[in-house]
């Protein structure tokens, strides 16, 4: 059992592809391990499509290694995958119904009539779709059709669920709701699934584990609080959340207590750091507009208080957004639940804290 | 002072009263003048030949209908025809679906040639194929002669492979183009869930296809029936409705069999014609957005893959094989019998005089043609009155219409006063005008929907008059679908024979009567040679057609998808 653990259920070992000398995906290694979901994200253009059409087989690709559970399935044309993709159009047969798309695969591996037809209702029943069977595909809203799709794809229990860009088309409430099913959905089946999206909330709500793509290239892998907390380079932090931005330069490196100085445009700051600094090195300080603290009043005690005059206020009713001028350089600030802390107008003169737990990246 | 101005405000308002009038109006009065044209040109000599069939000197009669069905030679004749259309639609449909799916969904390497290939029918005249197919298996024939066949190309299965490889590009591109706007990701999920290729081709491909497919073989249908070149020149004893219509005419001068079996003809025509514009409008499969997704080529399967390339490799062989041997009898004294290189074919003075004349004709034609089609597709597309649909369909119709039918139409409608017209070459040309109009209608209308109607509004708004409008804001964008509509008339016109071959006036011969002619008088040589001349023409009217294409962005060979046919 726990052997079966340990064996990841899909590998990817260093996957290039080029479409004429486009170089579309630049060695893409990857292990995702049975049950797990994980994310790909990155810009249009990165090679997600690319990569998922890759597993499924549709897409031949020039060196690499394809492992389906222990075996190299790069030789196997779809029909003999035990991968099922869910492409972004959900690809449903117009001219079928609801129940005869999902047994499409069913009748394909001859299965009993009787047991065909069992199967369709429990996954009907799965996807919250009883008794739409009978139903044509045009008659359907785009959220039961992209659970028409979901069902379908999971008829024959696939080993890997490919879903590229699921709730794309659908509105902005609806994806909502149909992300948390889709979660639900995954994490009682255990079923290894591997999810496109373009959408980093998508991304960081749904995921196991994300991996970040640039230019057919893995730029971080890891889980969501990784992702968003310790983004390896500027790129992922900025694609995920907004981010502020500070150069500076190393001053000073205390061991004892555990933490560094940096001078920067706004004044020196104190950091908690993550990794070996020396003096000299020129960082980056990575800093979310929702840890900064926002304050009238000077706080009585702590380090990195600047003071600053709000340049634009925005609220939003969860939230409030600031621009804040600090030194001649523009922060993003998020105050959450703004009742509490009252509303700064524009031109008012604020301090700002700045925690000490940030994520600072080294420059090279 | 006063009292002038006085006076002449009641006059200066008559005449403004006129001027708002016949703007507000024009479009009503165009509409009105173009409508009267078609039912003089399209509508009334249908009108003769329908009156002709049922007129005897006392009064109504349908004896002459009876005796069509009596008579066992033209109840033979329409079973023939129908027989021929329904082998030639199941034949094209097939070769077009095969030489499609592999240029969509085949071999890239493959793709760009097989679809070279499969278009090229369309730079000849349909009878080029009766032509090669003589040079080949007729009498003197090369195959005929170098393995002693017993077999005459003249008769039921001579004219059928002629038709199917005069037709195959109409079914190919028509297939091609639900193919291509066929969502790969389609035939992907059903390959992903497991099914082979064979099987979706059988569950997928050709079920969403079905209504384009369905389409194709109408019109395939439709126009083999109607086509008159090859049945006349490879029919022999086997009687076909279109060749025998003209030996009725022309042969014993019996206008009122003639006219019985246009009509016989017209019907499952004009049935069709309904069919495809309801299928038309007839539901689609769509599927909703998402980017759409090229198709990569898929490895296809042995099984689907040889059968397919077999079919297609042997009707594209014989495509290139009629186009060569045609190519080369029209440099040689008689291919197969003397084979000596000449040029008198080339430089015969009759065929090169035929060809000057039906550039003439052709000429007027498309001028006439595009400038009416253009205002047709105006009125229809813009105005906003009852009986506009009808006149988009009898507009359309001409095409639809069986050329020999309108020929004899003509023939009947404009011998007489008020409108004496033949003899002319005016008849050749209106003739031509009216049956291919359809083709600047379509590129009228689907430029048309192009353009914003707010432009127009806009203009309008800024104290521009209709005729203004119209001058400064439609006709400029609509130049490119003028032009188009101008090309393809001329390109249909010069090459079409069904028609005129009943209007020609002795000693003012049309290329396309004359090679027929020719074709039957045994001159192959001066046949094969004013073929390739118009083949000649035809590509250069489809250069000039390409450049248009890629100067102004507007897509003319995807309008004539449509509208071939
Ligand atoms: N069939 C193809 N032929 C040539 N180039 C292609 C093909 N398919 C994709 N590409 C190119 O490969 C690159 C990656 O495309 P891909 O569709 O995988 O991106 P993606 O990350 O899925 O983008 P999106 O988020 O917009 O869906 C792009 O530059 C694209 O233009
Ligand atoms: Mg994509």
């Amino acid at each position: 059992m726990s052997s079966n653990q340990s064996i990841p259920m899909l590998m990817l070992n260093d996957i290039h592809k080029f479409y004429d000398r486009l170089e579309v995906l630049k060695g893409i290694s990857l292990d995702v391990t049975k049950g797990e979901l994980v994310t790909f994200v990155g810009p249009s253009g990165c090679g997600k499509t690319t990569l998922l059409r890759v597993i499924g087989g549709f897409t031949p690709f020039d060196s690499g290694e394809v492992i389906l559970d222990g075996q190299r399935i790069d030789h196997l044309p779809p029909n003999l995958r035990d991968t099922r993709i869910c492409f972004q159009n959900y690809a449903l047969f117009p001219h079928m119904t609801v129940a005869e798309n999902i047994s499409y695969g069913l009748k394909i591996k001859k299965w009993k009539k009787n047991k065909i037809q069992e199967r369709v209702e429990e996954l009907l029943r799965l996807v919250k779709l009883e008794g739409l069977g009978g139903r044509m595909i045009d008659k359907l809203s785009g959220g039961q059709q992209q659970r028409v799709a979901v069902a379908r794809a999971l008829s024959l229990e696939p080993k890997v669920l490919l879903l590229d860009e699921p709730l794309s088309n659908l509105d902005a409430n609806l994806r909502l709701t149909m992300r948390g099913e889709i979660r639900k959905l995954q994490e009682r089946l255990k079923i290894t699934t591997i999810f496109v999206t373009h959408d980093q909330f998508e991304a960081m709500s749904i995921s196991d584990r994300i991996v970040v793509m640039k230019e057919g290239v893995i730029q971080q892998i890891g889980s969501p609080i990784e992702i968003y907390e310790r983004p390896e380079n500027e790129f992922i932090a900025s694609f995920v959340g907004y981010v502020n931005f500070l150069d500076g330069v190393v001053e000073r490196v205390d061991l004892r207590p555990d933490m560094a100085t940096v001078s920067t445009p706004v004044g020196e700051i104190n950091f908690v750091p993550e990794r070996n600094f020396n003096v000299g090195d020129k960082v980056k300080l990575v800093i979310r507009p929702e840890t900064i603290n926002m304050s009238r009043s000077e706080p009585a005690n702590g380090d990195n208080i600047l003071q600053g005059e709000v340049e634009i206020g925005m609220y939003v009713g969860s939230l409030a957004k600031y621009t804040v001028q600090v030194k001649g350089e523009r922060m993003i600030i998020d105050q959450t639940n703004p009742r509490e802390t009252g509303i700064f107008k524009e031109n008012e003169k604020i301090y700002l804290t700045i925690p000490k737990n940030i994520h600072v990246l080294r420059k090279n | 002072m006063a009292k002038a101005e006085i006076l002449s405000i009641p006059q200066r308002n008559l005449w403004e009263k006129i001027k708002t009038f016949i703007n507000a109006e024009l479009i009503h009065i165009l509409a009105a003048i173009l409508f009267l044209l078609l039912a003089i040109f399209l509508l009334y000599p249908i009108l003769a030949v329908l009156i002709k069939s049922i007129k005897s000197p006392d009064g109504l009669t349908l004896s002459y209908y009876a005796k069509f069905f009596v008579k066992g030679y033209y109840f033979q004749s329409l079973l023939n025809t129908l027989m021929l259309g329904f082998i030639n639609t199941v034949v094209c449909l097939t070769v077009g679906f095969c030489m499609a799916y592999l240029t969509t969904r085949g071999p890239l390497s493959l793709r760009k040639p097989l679809k070279f290939i499969a278009m090229m029918p369309l730079i000849a005249p349909p009878y080029l194929f009766a032509i090669s197919l003589i040079i080949l298996f007729g009498r003197n024939g090369i195959l005929t002669m170098a393995l002693g066949l017993k077999w005459s190309i003249y008769g039921f299965s001579g004219v059928v492979i002629a038709q199917t490889l005069a037709f195959i590009p109409l079914a190919y591109l028509m297939i091609e183009n639900t193919l291509m706007s066929l969502n790969p990701n389609l035939e992907e999920s059903a390959y992903d869930l497991g099914a082979s290729e064979t099987r979706i081709i059988r569950t997928i491909t050709i079920p969403l296809l079905a209504p384009g497919i369905l389409k194709a073989g109408l019109l395939v249908f439709v126009m083999t029936i109607a086509e008159f070149g090859n049945a006349a020149i490879l029919g022999g004893r086997t009687p076909f409705l279109a060749p025998d219509t003209y030996q009725m005419i022309i042969g014993e001068a019996d206008f009122e069999m003639g006219s019985v079996l246009s009509v016989i003809l017209i019907i499952p025509c004009i049935i069709i014609f309904f069919l495809h514009s309801y299928l038309l409008t007839g539901k689609k499969f769509t599927t909703i957005g998402g980017k759409p997704v090229a198709s990569e080529p898929r490895k296809m399967t042995p099984l689907v893959k040889i059968p397919f390339l077999i079919i297609s490799c042997l009707a594209g062989l014989v495509i290139l094989i009629s186009f060569g041997v045609v190519f080369i009898s029209s440099f040689t004294r008689l291919l197969g019998v003397k084979n000596e290189i000449v040029f008198s074919h080339i430089l015969n003075f009759d065929s090169n005089r035929a060809i000057y004349n039906s550039i003439q004709v052709s000429l007027i034609a498309a001028f006439i043609g595009a400038i009416i089609g253009t205002l047709l597709a105006y009125v229809i597309v813009r105005g906003k009155f009852f009986g506009r649909t009808f006149i988009e369909m009898v507009s359309l119709s001409g095409f639809a219409l069986p050329g020999t039918v309108i020929g004899i139409g003509y023939l009947l409608a404009f011998n007489t006063p008020p409108i004496k017209l033949t003899g002319g070459i005016m008849i050749l040309a209106l003739n031509c005008v009216f049956r291919f109009l359809a083709v600047g209608v379509e590129a009228g209308i689907s430029k048309l929907h192009q353009i914003n109607i707010e432009i127009e509004e806009a203009s309008a708004d800024l104290g521009a008059n209709f005729m203004t409008t119209f001058y400064k804001i439609v006709l400029p964008i609509m130049f490119p679908a003028f032009i188009a509509g101008f090309i393809y008339t001329f390109m249909t016109a010069i090459v079409s024979l069904s028609a005129v071959v009943f209007l020609v006036s002795p000693g003012f011969e049309l290329a396309a009567v004359k090679i027929f002619d020719a074709a039957a008088y045994g001159e192959i040589g001066i046949a094969s040679a004013t073929t390739m001349k118009l083949v000649v023409i035809v590509i250069f009217c489809m250069v000039i057609l390409n450049y248009i294409t890629k100067k102004t962005g507007f897509d003319v060979s995807q309008k004539k998808r449509s509208v071939t046919v």
